[in-house]
């Protein structure tokens, strides 16, 4: 043939079998059994919500803790008791000393930088009977002054206004109020909660910039130190205006009548954080072994599928297609089922799973479903796709074609 | 003018101690713009043979040599994209792609070419024109019945303008009346559009068509026929 031999150099030269198959093929191939598609689907999103749900909650969780540490603040709290603010007791009497004491503290207005607070764990509930058996919800509950308002100053009403003392008013945390069952939060205003046989009414819902503050009940300190029978309060926090955090310390340190220990806010709460590393560290380990278990249950179906395709592969390579373009086809056709997979699972984590109120040990947080998360959520199902079809497509491929051609299903 | 050259062409498999010889030292020459009909008892290398001329097997020794090139040389890319090039592979079982349309699978092959996407719209209409199939471009495989779904197979297989046209049992599926319009078909193919074509067949009137006939017993050719035409 007189063609032959200037084919063949433009056959060299072209390089043409980098050549793809067509997407569509790899979309109807996806299609071919709708069950399959669903089950593929179904299956990855149920992972990658499982990813997000584990992302969310771990950075949610961090979220709070570092939100809540506010670098110019110093915690005073009882010796022995630096590692938890719920243990500690201090005298009331800590607040006014220090005022007098120390130069360099935050004044608003004449309000001063210094709150002295109770921390308390207390059973929280929606109606009387629940509280009298004693079933409610245990909720941190924050005895404070207006000087808190201060000194935490990313706490801000959301609606309504605090609590005057000897009224029985509280402000609810934004989460505080979710996880109590108010949704919007806002819908808690006017409403009564029980603490202690004691029926208080809602006036106010507080943000605080994701912060554990938005999991706590904030109640005017000397109604809660009626409601829980104690002169003590937990701590004082002041916020620094000059004054160092040694200064602090060593006021700590002289007044030893007073038993006060002193620690920064930020070192507070990032020893918090790291007190909860190993949960969150088991959290991703358990979203991780379920992936990896999704990934060998998705080897198992796609090799099955693949099997059953191993004569057409055959035959595209008799086309001229290579393996690699064959490889390709296969992974679009995974990758687009666990990408559908996965874009489901980011929209259910945005619309329902985010915000959501954890309740847990050192207060309420919420699941936190930022960009960071849900990048996670995204490269997990591409991760899904791409090793659930690799190993498969390439034990399929790898067969000699002849062999491949006489393939019977 | 020889466009096909076997010598001393062998295709071994080893199962354990065992040794089996599908092709054993075959001596073959084929002539370009030729009909071929490879005939044998079953088992003895026609297939095997084939798939050899078709550049998806490769020989265990011995020469292979299609239109000057030494098919043991080329790597497996550069096999591929001769294939591409040069071979037109029918199957017995159609082996079109069953997700794919009619118009789809024809145009597979042609996708690995550098052309327009006008002039393969041109030449996919051409090729589903001349196996008489221009009627059921949207049609998918399952919609076809097993002649129509050979001739598309057929289309599919003359698109990309092979040299070589190869066919292992292209009639063995189908009854009297669709045979011989395929049958037909492919030596249409041969005599108008001279490409070359080699085909497997156990049936002796199918064999009729071809200019040369070849007997092939255990990996060996034991006679060489020229059909008066
Ligand atoms: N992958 C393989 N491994 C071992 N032996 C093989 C393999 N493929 C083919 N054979 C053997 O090679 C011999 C020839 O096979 P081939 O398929 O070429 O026969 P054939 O002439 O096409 O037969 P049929 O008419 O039945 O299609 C057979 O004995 C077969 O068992
Ligand atoms: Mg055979």
């Amino acid at each position: 043939m007189a063609g032959l031999t200037s084919r063949n150099l433009a056959m060299f030269q072209g390089g043409v079998n980098m050549r793809l198959l067509p997407l569509s093929y790899a979309t109807r191939n996806l299609g071919r059994t709708p069950s399959r598609m669903v089950l593929t689907i179904g299956g990855s999103m149920l992972v990658v919500l499982l990813v997000l749900a584990a992302g969310g909650f771990v950075t949610g969780m961090r979220k709070a803790l570092v939100a809540s540490g506010n670098e110019n603040n110093t915690i005073l709290l009882g010796v022995g008791s630096e590692e938890s603010l719920e243990r500690s007791e201090i005298s009331m009497q800590a607040a006014g000393i220090l005022a007098a004491s120390l130069d360099g503290i935050l004044n608003r207005a004449g309000v001063e930088g210094i709150s002295p607070e109770i921390h308390l764990a207390m059973p929280v509930s929606l109606d009387e009977s629940t509280d009298a058996l004693g079933e409610g919800e245990l909720m941190l509950v924050r005895g404070i002054t207006h000087n808190a308002w201060i000194v935490h100053d990313e706490a801000t009403l959301l609606t309504g206004r605090v609590g005057e003392a000897g009224r029985d008013e509280a402000v609810l945390g934004k989460l505080a109020a979710r996880s109590l069952g108010f949704e919007p939060a806002e819908n808690a205003i006017d409403r009564s909660i029980w603490i202690d046989g004691r029926e208080i009414r809602v006036v106010g819902i507080l943000t605080a910039d994701s912060g554990v503050i938005e999991g706590e009940i904030w109640y005017p300190l000397t109604d809660l130190q009626v409601l829980s029978q104690r002169d003590a309060v937990s701590c004082v926090i002041v916020t620094r205006d000059g004054a160092t955090p040694p200064q602090i310390a060593a006021f700590a340190s002289r007044r030893l009548d007073l038993e006060l220990a002193a620690i920064e806010e930020v070192d507070y709460f990032a020893s918090l954080s790291a007190f909860y590393a190993p949960i969150r560290t088991m959290v991703l380990l358990t979203a991780l072994l379920v992936g990896i278990g999704a990934i060998i249950g998705g080897l198992n179906s796609n090799y099955a599928t693949f099997v059953s395709r191993i004569r057409e592969m055959g035959t595209l390579q008799t086309l001229g297609y290579s393996r690699f373009a064959i490889t390709i086809s296969l992974l679009q056709e995974s990758i687009l089922a666990s990408a559908v997979g996965a874009l489901l699972a980011c929209f259910i984590a945005i619309f329902i799973l985010d915000g959501t109120a954890i309740r847990f040990s050192m207060g309420v947080f919420g699941l936190h479903i930022d960009t960071g998360v849900l990048a996670g959520g995204l490269l997990a199902g591409f991760l899904l796709g791409i090793a659930g079809a690799l190993l498969p497509a390439w034990r399929c491929l790898t067969r000699p074609i002849p062999e491949a051609l006489k393939t019977t299903i | 003018m020889s466009l096909i050259e076997c010598r001393k062409l062998s295709r071994i498999y080893n199962r354990g101690a065992e040794e089996i010889r599908p092709l054993d030292q075959l001596d073959l020459r084929i002539d370009a713009g030729g009909f071929v009909a490879l005939m044998g008892p079953s088992g003895s290398g026609k297939t095997t043979l084939l798939n050899l001329l078709a550049g998806i097997d490769r020989p265990t020794s011995g020469e292979l040599e299609i239109g000057g090139l030494s098919l043991g040389d080329l790597s497996r890319k550069e096999l591929a994209d001769w294939r591409s090039e040069q071979v037109g592979y029918v199957f017995q079982l159609y082996n079109l792609v069953p997700v794919l349309t009619a118009y789809e699978n024809v145009e597979l092959p042609l996708l690995l070419h550098p052309i327009s996407s006008g002039e393969r719209h041109r030449r996919v209409s051409a090729a589903l024109d001349v196996v008489g199939i221009a009627d059921r471009h949207s049609h998918y495989p399952r919609q076809l019945s097993g002649g129509q779904e050979q001739r598309v197979a057929i289309a599919r297989a003359i698109v990309t303008e092979p040299t070589l046209l190869l066919a292992d049992e292209p009639t063995g599926d189908l009854d009297r009346e669709s045979a011989t319009a395929v049958m037909e078909l492919l030596s249409r193919l041969n005599k108008e559009q001279g490409r070359t074509v080699v085909m497997v067949t156990h049936d002796a009137k199918t064999a009729q068509y071809a200019d040369v006939l070849l007997h092939l017993e255990k990996g060996r050719l034991i006679e060489q026929e020229e059909m008066a035409s």
